[in-house]
């Protein structure tokens, strides 16, 4: 159980009457690659956000079930969700720098915290930056705006901006499917670093980027976890027709 | 078919381009309308000008030593002058279009300089200054000069006469200095309670309230408040605001403090209709990615949404601007109808739309200095909407 960061345990989750995640149970293991695969409306954004209490925001919206962090149930009434969130990261599918300078966006996080002392915040942008492999690009330029970078600069910028939190988990929702290849590129191999010391769960339309990237696959269907394994498992030797279905491109 | 196609696109075509060439043309009246009656009054002085003239009476000491400046060559055919008393009278129009005479300039060693006071012997600053507008010059051996007799004759009389007793003269009137100090009264008081409540009740509706019937409620009545006119919240500043204010300030009858928090009740519904929508354009994507870093509901609104807003809340701010510089109905009850000169937070005054009113329901109306404070208003509403664009302009390309 040491390696485990997160446990699911029998997790439902309701849009108003709409059923969007049924009896979802899955471990997902520290320092890994977990991608959540499946066609669109299969409910695993839903289940990522469900991660960071993300939900939260959507009224209609209502969980049974449990999600325990390092053994705790973010569900539970006293659980402090701000606390949640700074340490599980999320990154969104369209890039959304705040419209502020690259320098504020990446300080945003702490300062909410509460770090004020300029050169502590200096050394969080500067690693930040170094670690989401921008840093070169906008060395010269901290103090311009975030909205002048190009689309695939932007995300990584929201990458870095999540990792300024120090996060032990990274969300991310489909954050290539915005990108043209090359910046898609780029991310991946950032993600490639970014798992030796983040734990990452990425959802993501593309079966090549699972493939590449992830170290766990699960499949998700109408709001059900199909199958979970090895990432190279699931695309050599899926044990479930339609996760071999789906893989094989024969639907969604 | 393709021919009647045609027609018909024709048709809508020339129909766009008559509504729009009749509001053009119509605006563009208004404004020529404006600006043909008023910019012949238009100057600095009335700007400056007291709306109140100050009547003076001046005396001459005992013995008098007369000047001998020979008059200047290039008089105007209007301008009369007498060496004797080193004093150039004109011939003139005032703000009412009624002949009044001007000082048009003293010579350096007139007698006129040693005038004093007859209504305070202590007042040294006493003097008859160019521009000043002279009633009438009074003499003990003869008939007095009035205005309606012309400057000509002024002259001649202080001329032919050894024995004068007194020079009745005045200020010229009609400014409207004090109608602008209350408008700008207005414009900052009001402003000053209106926004912060405004703003900060659309930001409860817009990001702190639960969606449900009460909000929902509330919403509409304040849409429906936007529709009353400004009438109703006049009555309602008289019945309500000016007690209150008589009750605890040292005012003791409608007042500018009332009228501000008359225009105030008028705009905040205004301001947050205007906020909220500003609001409500702001993408959710930064609130997401804000609540996602850890920041609570609180730092989202005020470091992220809010500064979003701001370009659009500068707009309401303008447009309410707009408002209380326009606003004429209510504040005729709320802070009275006396044009004034001296400008107390605590009394009666007019701003600049309630001086046009005042001055139209004189007998006789005077259209053009109303046409006048019109153009003047018309000035202020243009420089504060390009400032506000140009504000906004350098805050939507910080960031976007």
């Amino acid at each position: 159980m040491e390696n485990i960061i997160f446990e699911i345990h029998n997790l439902d989750l309701y849009y108003g009457k709409f059923q969007a995640l049924k009896n979802i149970s899955l471990n997902i293991e520290k320092n890994k690659v977990t991608a959540l695969i499946g066609p669109s409306g299969c409910g695993k954004s839903t289940f990522l956000r469900s991660l960071n209490r993300m939900n939260d925001l959507i009224d209609t919206c209502n969980i049974e079930g449990d999600v325990l962090y390092n053994s705790e149930n973010v569900y539970n009434q006293k659980y402090d969700v701000i606390n949640l969130r700074s340490k599980v990261g999320m990154v969104f599918q369209k890039p959304n720098p705040f419209p502020m300078s690259i320098y504020d966006n990446i300080a945003y996080g702490p300062r909410c915290q509460g770090v004020k002392d300029k050169k502590t915040l200096d050394t969080i942008v500067e690693k930040s930056l170094k670690s989401a492999a921008l840093f070169d690009e906008v060395r010269n330029r901290l103090k311009e705006s975030a909205m002048g970078l190009s689309g695939g600069q932007q995300q990584r910028l929201c990458i870095a901006r999540a990792i300024a939190m120090e996060p032990e988990v990274i969300l991310m929702d489909e954050p290539t499917s915005a990108l043209d290849p090359i910046a898609t590129l780029k991310i991946e191999e950032l993600m490639n670093e970014l798992k030796k010391e983040y734990t990452i769960v990425i959802v993501t339309h593309s079966m090549q980027q699972a493939a590449r990237i992830s170290d766990v696959t699960a499949f998700f269907l109408m709001g059900e976890l199909i199958e979970v394994d090895e990432t190279n498992k699931i695309f050599t030797q899926p044990k479930i027709k339609e996760t071999e279905d789906y893989i094989t491109g024969r639907f969604g | 078919m393709s021919n009647k196609r045609k027609r018909m696109d024709t048709l809508y075509r020339w129909m766009t381009y008559v509504a729009s060439s009749i509001a053009v043309i119509v605006l563009s009246m208004i404004f020529i309308f404006v600006f043909k009656n008023g910019i012949s009054l238009l100057n600095w002085d009335l700007i400056v000008n007291d709306y109140h003239a100050q009547f003076y009476n001046g005396g001459l000491p005992e013995t008098v030593t007369f000047g001998t400046t020979v008059a200047p060559e290039d008089l105007d055919s209007n301008v009369y002058y007498s060496e004797k008393w080193g004093l150039a009278l004109e011939d003139d129009l005032d703000r009412e279009g009624n002949p009044m005479i001007t000082v048009a300039f003293i010579t350096a060693d007139s007698p006129l300089h040693n005038i004093n006071d007859k209504n305070n012997i202590d007042n040294e600053e006493f003097e008859l200054n160019i521009g000043n507008v002279v009633t009438s010059i009074k003499f003990n051996d003869k008939p007095s000069a009035l205005t309606v007799q012309g400057a000509e004759n002024m002259i001649a009389s202080l001329d032919a006469s050894n024995d004068f007793r007194e020079i009745v003269f005045s200020s010229l009137g009609g400014g409207i200095r004090g109608s602008l100090i209350t408008t700008l009264y207005l414009i900052g008081i009001t402003l000053a309670l209106a926004l912060p409540l405004g703003i900060f009740t659309a930001i409860y509706l817009n990001e702190f309230s639960k969606q449900n019937k009460i909000t929902n409620l509330l919403r509409s009545m304040i849409e429906v408040l936007t529709g009353v006119p400004s009438i109703v919240f006049g009555l309602m500043g008289l019945a309500v605001f000016v007690p209150l204010t008589v009750r605890f300030t040292p005012a003791d009858s409608a007042n500018i403090l009332s009228g501000s928090l008359t225009l105030a009740v008028i705009l905040l519904p205004i301001i947050i209709r205007s906020t909220e929508e500003s609001l409500k354009v702001v993408p959710d994507d930064f609130r997401n990615a804000s609540l996602a870093l850890g920041a609570n509901n609180t730092q989202t609104t005020f470091k992220i949404v809010l500064p979003s807003a701001l370009p659009g809340i500068l707009t309401a701010t303008l447009l309410a601007i707009g408002r209380i510089i326009g606003e004429s109905a209510a504040l005729i009850f709320a802070i009275g109808t006396a044009v004034k000169d001296d400008i107390s937070i605590f009394g009666k005054s007019t701003s600049l739309a309630v001086h046009i009113w005042s001055l139209m329901t004189d007998e006789p109306a005077n259209i053009e200095l109303a046409s006048t404070i019109a153009l003047i208003i018309l000035m202020i509403v243009l420089i504060l909407n390009i400032s506000v664009k140009l504000i906004s302009k350098r805050f939507i390309r910080r960031f976007e």
